[in-house]
């Protein structure tokens, strides 16, 4: 839907403010009670999900202009990250507030009005297939030395989409390599496209570049095809939220996708991973948002919002409730609460109602700051479990953290869930 | 001043204005050290018309009026005219019970009702009033809670003010005004074509009808009018009647005392039943304090004083509507455990005095002469709000002052109070002196004077400013002061309403 | 119309040049307001009430007493909020400025002996509550719910909730307020005025802060509030609650030793009133409200059912009522109202709910069996408690005001007002939701009990201006219908949203008959000299000709 779709949506906004924090009913202290990173470091209203519907409708009405000088921060100074839309839908059936946002940008986009620090990134998407500033030629250089299918070459059933970040980021390689290890030994018939391994697009098009994702997403869908995958397995949530929800919203797409964590459950359970090394560590885990409350697959529908009552609205047919519920929770903590030695503690804000790591939707590239500070306000979050290490199941989010550990002087160490599994196997 | 009697005769009626000088001495001073001055005049309205009147003249002819509710002995300074040249307006001829609602448990009093005459015609009706303890027979009910007097119960002290509601009042300027839910455009238009209230007797039965009662204080609109007219000495107006929230009297009642040999040791246990409110009745009273509520002079209070502990809560549970007795057994099963739980017990008896007489005696008005009077024939308190935690330091305060100033320690009596759900403690000490006795008399004043000002400077607030306290409190607030003086004046331009009390 | 640039460059120098904007889209999501489509003869109609010509974040009151100052020395109106949930938040008219509190949200202190906090306006009830639980504590939440501020429901608004009857209401709990006044003075009231400590709400002598609030708080336009402290209340339950469940079906487990939800149903409205003089009698209860209701009574069983249940919606609303079970729930609940009982102790609890069925046997009353289903206990639990949930109220529709109140002792429940109300949102059904009887409001009322009421909803599409001018007309017409029988005017909401954004001399002529507004006035005009207090709300009557 584009944005002129939703005026009437955003005509009601009822500006409760519950956008801004989690969902009050799991507040359990006052430092860690907030929601909306957007809003917590830019202060002003404009910042929150309800902030940005009534500058939509402002939009709409003509009342503000698209070229106005403060709105493309308004727009994207926040990560999509789904904290507002998971606190909202508690009660609210009828409202999205990510899917409003969405829409604005790619509104904003259309009309030429983006950040100016987009300009080398978007550039060297276009030149290199990624936004990491690496050239495409060593995209595959994480693999080196590991016998993997090429799927250019040949044929399997299942592809591992590493992804921008473990591609390029070396201090992240043994993830990727995890991975690979995990399914040679439980003898997945799997490949890689190395450096033929185009971005999935998704953080483009949380960017609100609508155009380059389908192109990018076209491009991926033709070559495991061609391949004859049939399941993308992924190590990075915001891959799996774009081929869980984007690609299936935009395209016939047949794909099974798995996030490795699922995988590695699947393996547990069948007795075909066994954990036989302790790891003596008190962690906490961190729910990446793109595999918890975005990691929602998308559910087809095709059908309208109609009055019951008079002027009850609802969707006819039922329509999905993307509220964040259906995320994947449970399947990192199983994975880690079954290594021997391992001590999991929760942070205050979890699953549905996880704070956000910072690095999304081009907020790590565009704003550093508000990234680092988002990243910042987790660790401390962390801090205060008592925990030493934090678990993510994201390269993004990850990176994120070790850059804030480092700037901060930190002593929490961070993790990918693989990277324990590692240890552990 | 012939001229101003003849304009008030004109007003109330020859028999209403007094200037006997017997009767005016009575209102020249009263039992504290406030310098006395004798008024011009006593005049007795019998209504607010009356009162209203009263003040339209007051302003008119630049004459100072000091309202007098309450009968004597007086203690506070606050009825003694502050200038020349003042009238007393003595409102005990208004003294009507004007209503009882027994379902919405409120009733309605004029200023001259005592709790004498109040609290039966409420049991009457199964209710009965949140009083202060032991109060002199001649206490105005409507002044007490306009004043905030504390009263016994911490838990009906939903605010400082309770359980005072809604009120009328003549204010300064001769406007008459009601507040909260009587508020409003209950007009009626008078014969001379004045836009006055409707009488409230009217009011009331037009309000039944749309089952509104009197119990909503706020308001009207914007301001808490309520909180702009109390512990005002009547400079604020004059208030001709209010409505009070009742209590449901008890069906089943339990007393105890539970003894100490000090202070420190009762604090966590008050604490405890306050933040359950597991209690009705509760206070903290000293050795003295206790003695002196319960005996006749001077002598037995001395004997009491030799067996009873330095300490006494007393406390009271209470059972009304439903299941009283289990109320009241619960009640003490679980206060029991928590008594315990502090090293101390519940009795009903402690040397040799019953809880049952002591709350017949506490819990009724005092009968005469006045209980602080009758160990020494004058007294002077010092009372003033703090934390129940800080009473001890204060306690300790005072004694040291007192042991410095040669007073008789033995005498010097400490009532402590919680209020306002216990979030803030009444802390009341009694320096009993003999009047007759100059050389008392002065050492009672000197350390009335030097303690109030210690006391001050170790953060006792003076919420209710009488006398000299008033200079100690708004010395400490500059911009409360400065807000009151333009109240003052919005209310009271002319300042005829005892002037020279408070910061005005 | 910008605002001169020496005027926002001193507003600049105060907060800093991040705590300041002009920017469009920002302003215009502080005009865009709830209700503002229905106050369309100010407004010029549409979502969007006046810009402000800029919004500034004060840091602290000191920086809010210099907002204030330039404000007066430049003629320059303010308004002030906290979490802004409603049209008084937005800009009354053209050419004022917006104080946005959200920097100032800390909590002072907590005092646990004393049972008191101390906090800044936008900490918001969930927070305090979070942090009070831990010390076995407790605070009033307003009816508007967690999200709102504690600070701004005491002091700046009405602030009434379904716990009062053991919280108070929040003008009773409100201890020491530190108040930037009109002329940007700092006012400090009671104890804390005097460096005393927090604990004491009134003196010396008359209380100042009766001209802080009244009935109604000063919605922002009455200098700033920037600290309070308040009352709290004993918590028996557990240091923080438990949560469990499913969104939206979040529930806690508490021991049933110390907390009971009960949802208390009555043959008739006459038992419902008498009921209610009985717990206010026996002293009952931690939180007592006709809750539910608000979803209308002919649906309220059936919301119950769908919000209790993460796999279902609202387009199941229909097949929900065809269910026997759910219209015997309808029927039972149409007099019904919710209660959570809270023993100090398990005696305590154990006492409660034996004078409870005592209460229910002499009124023919009963609890509902509904309530006592594991998974419904648990919700209902935790939605009072918490008051987390609260933004429902827009779930139907995505608009509601309330139009019918009543403010008045318990017995208007049996006066005929219900139906009455019923009857008149029937006339509206279709234009508005067809929903029955709304009227959802606070047993207690008071301390202890005393006035009682309801504010009676309408559900309304905002999108929709049609229904948008239904719900107008609802709300008018109540007010009409409760002019003739000497009662208040029904809507709240919407009278303050026009009040809030009116012209104060066309309110003024109004009002110039009650001698209570002419104080008002006054007061106004010494405490507010220069007037720049955005004063539309802040109405009085014209001053008496001399």
């Amino acid at each position: 839907m584009a944005l002129e779709d939703l005026r009437a949506m955003v005509s009601r906004c009822s500006r409760c403010s519950y956008c801004k924090w989690i969902p009050l009913a799991h507040v359990k202290s006052w430092r860690f009670a907030k929601g909306c990173p957007s809003v917590e470091y830019n202060k002003f209203q404009s910042y929150s999900a309800s902030g940005r519907l009534c500058a939509s409708l402002s939009l709409l009405d003509g009342r503000s202009s698209y070229f106005d000088e403060g709105l493309v921060d308004i727009v994207f100074k926040c990560m999509l990250d789904g904290s507002c839309d998971v606190a909202c839908k508690v009660n609210r059936y009828d409202l999205e507030p990510v899917e409003v946002m969405r829409q604005l940008r790619f509104k904003m986009i259309d009309n030429g009005c983006f950040p100016f620090q987009d300009l080398p990134y978007i550039e060297h998407l276009r030149k290199e297939d990624n936004m990491m500033l690496e050239e495409k030629a060593d995209r595959g250089k994480w693999a080196e030395g590991l016998e993997v299918k090429d799927l250019t070459q040949e044929k399997a059933e299942v592809a591992f989409h590493a992804g921008c970040r473990l591609s390029f980021d070396q201090d992240l390689w043994e993830i990727p390599r995890t991975v690979v290890k995990i399914l040679k030994d439980a003898g997945v018939d799997f490949g890689i496209l190395g450096k033929d391994e185009n971005c999935c697009g998704t953080r483009v098009s949380d960017m609100g570049y609508r155009g380059e994702f389908l192109k990018y997403a076209e491009n991926n869908i033709d070559a495991w095809t061609n391949a004859g995958v049939k399941t993308v397995v992924t190590a990075c949530s915001d891959g799996y939220h774009g081929l869980k929800r984007l690609y299936p919203e935009e395209f016939d797409f047949k794909f099974e996708v798995l996030h490795i964590t699922q995988f590695i459950e699947r393996l547990i359970q069948e007795g075909k991973i066994k954990f036989t090394r302790e790891v003596p560590m008190t962690v906490t885990y961190h729910d990446p948002c793109h595999l918890g409350r975005r990691g929602e697959a998308h559910v087809p529908w095709k059908g309208e919002q109609k009055k019951i009552r008079g002027q009850i609205l609802v969707y006819e047919p039922r329509k999905p409730r993307y509220n964040g519920v259906q995320g994947i929770y449970d399947t990192p903590r199983n994975i880690i609460k079954s290594i021997p030695g391992i001590k999991l503690v929760e942070m205050e804000r979890n699953r549905e109602y996880a704070w956000c790591c910072g690095a999304g939707a081009g907020v790590r590239e565009r704003y550093p700051e508000f990234s680092a500070w988002t990243a910042g306000e987790r660790i401390e979050e962390a801090n205060a479990t008592g925990a030493e290490a934090i678990v993510s199941a994201c390269p993004h989010c990850e990176r994120n953290f070790i850059d804030a550990v480092n700037e901060r002087g930190e002593r929490m160490k961070v993790y990918d869930i693989l990277d324990l599994v590692r240890e552990a196997i | 001043m012939a001229e101003k009697k003849d304009e008030l005769i004109k007003l109330l009626g020859a028999e209403n204005v007094v200037d006997d000088p017997e009767v005016l001495n009575g209102f020249a001073g009263d039992q504290s050290f406030a310098a006395p001055n004798k008024p011009l005049m006593v005049v007795k309205p019998g209504n607010a018309d009356d009162v209203q009147a009263v003040v339209r003249w007051a302003n008119q002819t630049r004459t100072p009026l000091v309202p007098v509710s309450s009968g004597a002995p007086r203690f506070r300074g606050d009825s003694v005219p502050g200038i020349e040249g003042a009238v007393i307006v003595d409102l005990g001829r208004m003294n009507r019970i004007i209503m009882i609602d027994r379902r919405n448990r409120v009733a309605i009093v004029e200023p001259g009702v005592t709790f004498g005459r109040l609290q039966p015609a409420l049991a009457k009706e199964g209710l009965r009033l949140s009083m202060p303890t032991l109060p002199r027979a001649s206490k105005s009910v409507l002044t007490s809670s306009l004043e905030r007097e504390p009263i016994m119960n911490p838990r009906y002290g939903w605010s400082l003010s309770e359980p005072l509601r809604c009120l009328e009042s003549v204010m300064g300027n001769g406007e008459m005004f009601r507040t909260g839910e009587l508020a409003g455009a209950n007009v009626s238009t008078s014969t001379a074509g004045e836009t006055k209230p409707m009488p409230i007797e009217a009011l009331l039965e037009k309000r039944k009808k749309t089952q509104e009662s009197a119990l909503y204080q706020y308001g009207p609109g914007q301001f808490n009018y309520h909180k702009l007219v109390s512990a005002a000495q009547g400079t604020m107006g004059i208030i001709t009647w209010a409505s009070l929230r009742c209590e449901v009297l008890p069906k089943a009642q339990k007393f105890f005392l539970v003894p100490a040999e000090d202070l420190d040791s009762l604090i966590g246990f008050t604490y405890k039943l306050l933040r359950l409110r597991f209690h009705d009745e509760l206070m903290l009273l000293s050795r003295s304090c206790l003695a002196s509520m319960l005996a006749n002079d001077a002598d037995q209070a001395a004997a009491l004083e030799k067996t009873l502990p330095p300490w006494t809560l007393f406390l009271g549970l209470t059972g009304r509507d439903i299941l009283p007795e289990e109320r009241v057994a619960f009640l003490e099963a679980d206060v029991r455990e928590f008594a315990r739980s502090f090293q101390l017990t519940l009795e009903t008896a402690v040397s040799g005095v019953t809880a049952d007489p002591v709350a017949a005696t506490l819990m009724n008005p005092s009968p005469e002469p006045y209980w602080k009077l009758r160990r020494k024939g004058g007294c002077q308190d010092i009372f003033f709000l703090t934390t129940l935690n800080k009473a001890p330091e204060f306690t300790a305060v005072m004694n040291r002052l007192a042991e410095a100033s040669d007073y008789p320690l033995p005498d010097l009596s400490v009532y402590l109070q919680p209020t306002h759900m216990g979030t803030s403690c009444h802390v009341e000490f009694h320096l009993p002196f003999d009047p007759e006795n100059g050389a008392e008399k002065a050492r009672a004043e000197d350390l009335f004077a030097r303690a109030s000002k210690e006391l001050s400077e170790q953060g006792a607030f003076f919420s209710r400013p009488y006398g000299i306290w008033s200079d100690l409190a708004y010395g400490r607030n500059a911009e409360h002061t400065d807000i009151s003086r333009k109240l003052k004046k919005i209310f009271d331009p002319n300042n005829v309403l005892n002037p020279g009390k408070l910061c005005f | 119309m910008a605002l001169p640039r020496e005027v926002y460059e001193a507003l600049e120098a105060i907060v800093g040049p991040d705590n300041i904007t002009e920017e469009p889209a920002t302003l215009d999501s502080y005009a865009y307001q709830w209700m503002a489509e229905l106050v369309t003869d100010v407004s010029g109609g549409g979502k969007f009430f006046d810009r402000a010509e800029a919004v500034l974040m004060p840091g602290s009151a000191e920086d809010v007493q210099n907002i204030i100052k330039t404000c007066n020395r430049n003629n320059l109106p303010y308004h002030a909020f906290s979490t802004g949930w409603g049209p008084w938040a937005a800009s009354p008219a053209k050419g004022q400025i917006l104080m946005d509190l959200r920097r100032m949200n800390r909590i002072i202190e907590i005092d646990e002996q004393n049972m008191f906090a101390v906090v800044e306006p936008y900490c918001v009830a969930a927070q305090l509550q979070s942090e009070v639980m831990k010390k076995g504590l407790n605070n009033h939440i307003s009816g508007a719910g967690a999200g709102t501020s504690v600070l701004a429901n005491a002091c700046c608004f009405q602030g009434g909730g379904p716990d009062v009857i053991y919280f108070a209401s929040p003008q009773d709990s409100i201890l020491s307020i530190e108040w930037v006044t009109p002329e940007g003075n700092i006012l400090t009231t009671g104890s804390k005025g005097s460096d005393l400590g927090w604990f004491c709400a009134e003196g010396p002598g008359p209380s100042t802060q009766g001209v802080i609030r009244g009935a109604l708080g000063g919605a922002g336009g009455w200098g700033v509030v920037t600290k309070i402290a308040i009352r709290l209340v004993h918590w028996p339950g557990p240091k923080q609650i438990p949560v469990e469940g499913t969104a939206p079906a979040y529930r806690t487990r508490l021991s049933p030793d110390y907390f009971k939800a009960a949802f208390l149903a009555f043959p008739s409205f006459q038992a419902f009133a008498d009921a209610i003089y009985r717990i206010y009698d026996s002293e009952i209860g931690y939180i007592v409200h006709r809750q539910f209701v608000m979803w209308g009574d002919e649906l309220q069983a059936a919301f119950l059912n769908i919000v209790t249940d993460p796999t279902k919606q609202l387009c199941d609303l229909e097949e929900l009522l065809k269910k026997p079970e759910i219209q015997k729930l309808t029927e039972e609940m149409q007099r019904s109202f919710q209660m959570i009982l809270a023993g100090m102790t398990p005696r305590d609890l154990a006492y409660q709910r034996k004078v409870l069925a005592e209460i229910l046997k002499t009124t023919d009353g009963w609890n509902i069996d509904f309530v006592d289903r594991e998974d419904i206990q648990q919700y209902v639990l935790l939605f009072m408690l918490r008051l987390c949930f609260k933004s429902v109220n827009f779930a139907a529709t995505g608009g509601f005001i309330d139009s019918y109140n009543s403010v008045a002792t318990p017995d208007v429940w049996a006066s005929g007002e219900i139906e009455a109300g019923k009857k008149l949102l029937k006339k509206y059904a279709g234009r508005i939701a067809d929903a029955g009887d709304q009227a959802m409001g606070p047993i207690g009322g008071q301390g202890g009990g005393g006035c009682t009421g309801w504010e009676d909803f309408v559900f309304y599409d905002p999108a929709d201006p049609d229904s948008a001018q239904a719900a107008t007309e609802v709300s008018d017409e109540g007010d009409v219908l409760k002019a003739k029988q000497g009662r208040p005017p029904g809507g709240m909401l919407l009278g303050l949203a026009r009040a809030t954004h009116s012209d104060v001399n066309v309110r003024s002529k109004k009002l110039s008959k009650s001698p209570e507004y002419r104080w008002q006035r006054r007061i106004k005009e010494v405490l507010d000299p220069g007037s720049v207090g955005s004063g539309n709300y802040f109405w009085g009557a014209e001053p008496e000709k001399e």
